[in-house]
């Protein structure tokens, strides 16, 4: 604290009329440093609020403003038509097809990708030689703009004259139809998205992991818990918050994707595949605003996928506080038991130590 | 102490506030009489060839400085146009604008200065009508000064046409397709033969088979009164039909359009005709040298096209409004498309002029790398006689978004073996589902 009052006199009169005048009369650089108190925090944290309200929060309601108009990207605001665009996305097959191949790409990319994340965590946190290589070279993939990604990978896809269907020739296979299958373009979107991704999936886990108390481990070992039980019985309930975190970065992430399925075949006159066969909703705002030039319906859709986004945010929450509840019931409900047991125990031998198969018991659970 | 952090505090927030306004881009333009400094802007797209003309045109006038921004694609220069558009600010002094979505400018077409304030009737004969017809809006103010034009004409691969006991020469080939009555029926009934003969296909896809028939009948997408009409033009259903009937029996090879895998497939005998207009010329060099290939694998053009004259393409320069020089910038328009001006673009890009008397210029009608490479084929007499008869048709705001969303999957489904009325019932579906207007 910068203001210092003289401490009281014993006069209490004196003190208590000095004290208002204080109050009343307080100097230039008194007052200063009570705005410094007071006002200072406001400042300091300003300019994220400043900066959110710019290029956050104001885009979010232009953008539910525009959604309400029938607004021409040329000619710009229309007539005022409420909700008409809402309703007119959410009976457009188009947007249901993007929803799902949004949905679709998401859980085809997620699912390995964290499922493979663990274990090259679980890998890379075993005592290795040259662990520093190991652990940068997974994260190089992530290096790599995605941009370069997919075009690197739209190639090798290819049709006709792609690696992957020369390849398969070669071994008299039937050449995959990446470009205009549902199921095969989606899996060539996930296969980049997993590339890029899971290296760098694997090093926060493998931070988290790191983190686990490593004497645990060692009684854990002493006590005979081999590899497998240890990781499934012990890393993975220790790192289940940074799970929780990466699955849900990984679900924001995977319903706005891009870049990957915009590039996967650039010279489609159609955006996502001739049929639409990998339009994402992303994609498909794009094509709405910027082809066919429906900022309203652009707005909208923009709107949609957001409600959506929060939706499944929340239902993560509410799944991952679930799980963490549970594990606090099976706790304390273990406890409870094993503290009554002491009880009786105790209670049965007054001199208040306790029974040495109780300890065994113990140590060994 | 305290105050002195205070003040450094409060010079780094200003500091970073002066920079974030500079970032958003409140720049500050040189304004000025005609005499002083002026900074013209220009956005080009693709391979306009118009690079070189900048320098010689600052050297004639020393007080004009000019900044160019070419885009690499048709495609995002149209994004780059629409969202400037939108924001109403950005666009440069002299934007080019391709045919292909002039549609859309001409809803627009208050945006742009009209050319006959700053002298556009006096030079208004440089061009062909037509092309001067397609930069004038409805209520007859000229806003676009036309550049290149895209006439159509065939290249084939002599070799292979050879190999299938047919005529290389290019005169002769041309007379096998119909000469200067050639028709669409000439053209698939040659490619039935072709694949009797070699079992290989015709053409590399149907899409631009379908582009040029659409783009040479009186009515397309459109009616001239501007209404969308796919169902009620017979005219489109029976060139549908044939294009349909030409997919069934083998005649297209089904590639993907500006992928055809890196260039090989013009390298490895996947197809042997294809559809030509002036700039395609320096694409298909261009995808034969990608692929490792020259002038020996045998590509030529032929003075010839199937159901007469048709344009693909082409570009105006225009002023918006926007621009604080419009006078200027009309200037160094009528510039970039004087005679001596399209024949220099020609000669770096192949861009067949639209200024009548560049046509027949010895810079556009004589030899080039490009023609070294179609066989020694006189490729501007050629485009020059292609150009003749070209008419233009009415292209609606949507034009393009009936193209690539309608009859792009529709002509991939004729290529993937679906009958043709059942991927012309689908084309209709799916412009059902647009709703466009």
């Amino acid at each position: 604290m910068t203001t210092m009052t003289s401490p009281p006199r014993p006069d209490e009169g004196e003190a208590k009329k000095r004290s208002e005048r204080n109050a009343t009369q307080l100097t230039r650089r008194q007052r200063l440093s009570r705005l410094d108190v007071k006002a200072s925090p406001y400042l300091y944290i300003a300019p994220f609020f400043v900066l959110f309200a710019l290029i956050g929060l104001f885009p979010l309601v232009y953008t539910f403003v525009v959604s309400l108009n029938d607004w021409d990207i040329l000619s710009g605001a229309g007539e005022w038509i409420g909700f008409d665009n809402y309703v007119a996305e959410l009976n457009d097959p188009y947007f249901w097809n993007s929803l799902f191949n949004t949905m679709s790409i998401f859980l085809l990319s997620a699912i390995p990708q964290l499922v493979a994340a663990v274990f090259i965590a679980a890998l890379l946190d075993q005592n290795l030689r040259a662990k520093t290589f190991w652990r940068m070279s997974i994260l190089i993939p992530y290096i790599v703009t995605p941009v370069a990604v997919a075009i690197i990978f739209s190639s090798a896809f290819g049709e006709k004259y792609g690696l992957i269907n020369n390849i398969l020739t070669s071994f008299n296979i039937e050449p995959v139809m990446w470009k205009s299958e549902v199921f095969a373009s989606h899996f060539a979107i996930a296969t980049m998205v997993n590339w890029r991704w899971t290296g760098y999936n694997a090093l926060i886990l493998l931070a988290a992991m790191q983190a686990v108390p490593r004497d645990i481990y060692e009684s854990a070992s002493l006590d005979g818990a081999g590899a497998v039980r240890r990781f499934f019985s012990m890393t993975l309930p220790s790192i289940r918050p940074t799970m929780i975190f990466v699955i849900i970065t990984a679900t924001i992430g995977g319903l706005q994707i891009f870049t990957e399925p915009k590039l996967f075949n650039p010279t489609s006159a159609n955006l996502g595949g001739a049929h639409r066969e990998y339009q994402t909703t992303v994609l498909y705002l794009w094509d709405m605003a910027f082809n066919r030039g429906d900022f309203g319906k652009a707005s909208a859709i923009a709107w949609l996928l957001f409600i959506i986004i929060v939706g499944i945010g929340l239902l993560n929450f509410m799944i991952s506080r679930k799980i963490a509840s549970t594990e606090v019931k099976v706790i304390s409900k273990r406890r409870a038991k094993k503290l009554a047991r002491y009880r009786a125990t105790t209670a049965a031998n007054p001199t208040g130590v306790p029974a040495a198969s109780v300890v065994d018991e113990e140590k060994s659970s | 102490m305290k105050s002195q952090r205070r003040t450094k505090m409060v010079a780094a927030v200003a500091g970073a506030a002066s920079l974030a306004l500079l970032a958003t881009g409140c720049s500050a333009t040189d304004g000025g009489d005609s005499d002083g400094p002026i900074t013209l802007t220009v956005t080009t797209f693709g391979t306009m060839g118009l690079d070189g003309l900048y320098a010689a045109y600052e050297a004639e006038n020393p007080n004009i400085t000019i900044k160019a921004t070419n885009i690499d694609t048709g495609g995002n220069a149209l994004t780059d146009w629409k969202t400037k558009q939108a924001a109403g600010a950005g666009l440069a002094d002299v934007q080019a604008v391709e045919e292909g979505w002039l549609g859309q400018v001409m809803q627009v077409s208050d945006t742009f200065v009209d050319l006959s304030e700053y002298g556009a009737d006096d030079i208004k004969d440089r061009w062909v009508d037509w092309k001067l017809a397609q930069g004038t809006d409805a209520d007859g103010r000229i806003i676009g000064y036309g550049t290149d034009i895209g006439p159509e004409g065939l290249c084939y691969n002599g070799a292979l046409l050879e190999e299938a006991g047919m005529p290389s020469d290019r005169d002769a080939v041309a007379e096998l397709f119909g000469g200067d009555s050639a028709t669409w029926e000439d053209f698939f009934q040659v490619g039935k033969d072709y694949n009797a003969a070699t079992g290989a296909a015709f053409y590399d896809h149907s899409g631009f088979v379908w582009n040029a028939m659409v783009n040479q009948l009186d009515e397309g997408y459109y009616t001239a009164d501007g209404e969308i009409d796919i169902e009620g033009n017979a005219d489109l259903k029976s060139q549908w039909d044939l294009l349909a009937d030409g997919a069934a029996s083998g005649l297209s090879a089904e590639q993907s359009a500006w992928d055809w895998g890196g260039g090989k497939a013009f390298t490895d005998g996947s197809f042997a005709t294809f559809m030509c207009p002036g700039w395609m010329l320096g694409v298909v060099k261009g995808q034969v040298e990608a692929a490792g290939g020259d002038a020996s694998t045998g590509w030529d053009f032929a003075d010839v096209f199937p159901g007469g004259a048709a344009n693909w393409g082409g570009a105006f320069l225009t002023v918006p409004t926007q621009s604080e020089h419009p006078e200027e910038a009309a200037k160094l328009a009528a510039y970039l498309t004087s005679a001596e001006s399209e024949v220099a673009a020609f000669q770096a890009a192949g861009t067949f002029p639209s200024v009548i008397e560049a046509q027949t210029d010895d810079g556009v009608t004589g030899t080039s790398e490009l023609s070294t490479f179609f066989n020694d084929a006189p490729i501007g007499t050629i485009l020059g006689s292609r150009a003749e008869g070209v008419t233009s048709q009415f292209k609606g705001p949507n034009d393009s978004v009936i193209q690539e969303q309608v009859f792009g999957p529709a002509t991939k489904e004729l290529d993937s073996g679906v009958d043709g009325d059942t991927a012309w019932n689908n084309a209709l579906e799916v412009l059902k589902n647009l709703d466009l207007n």
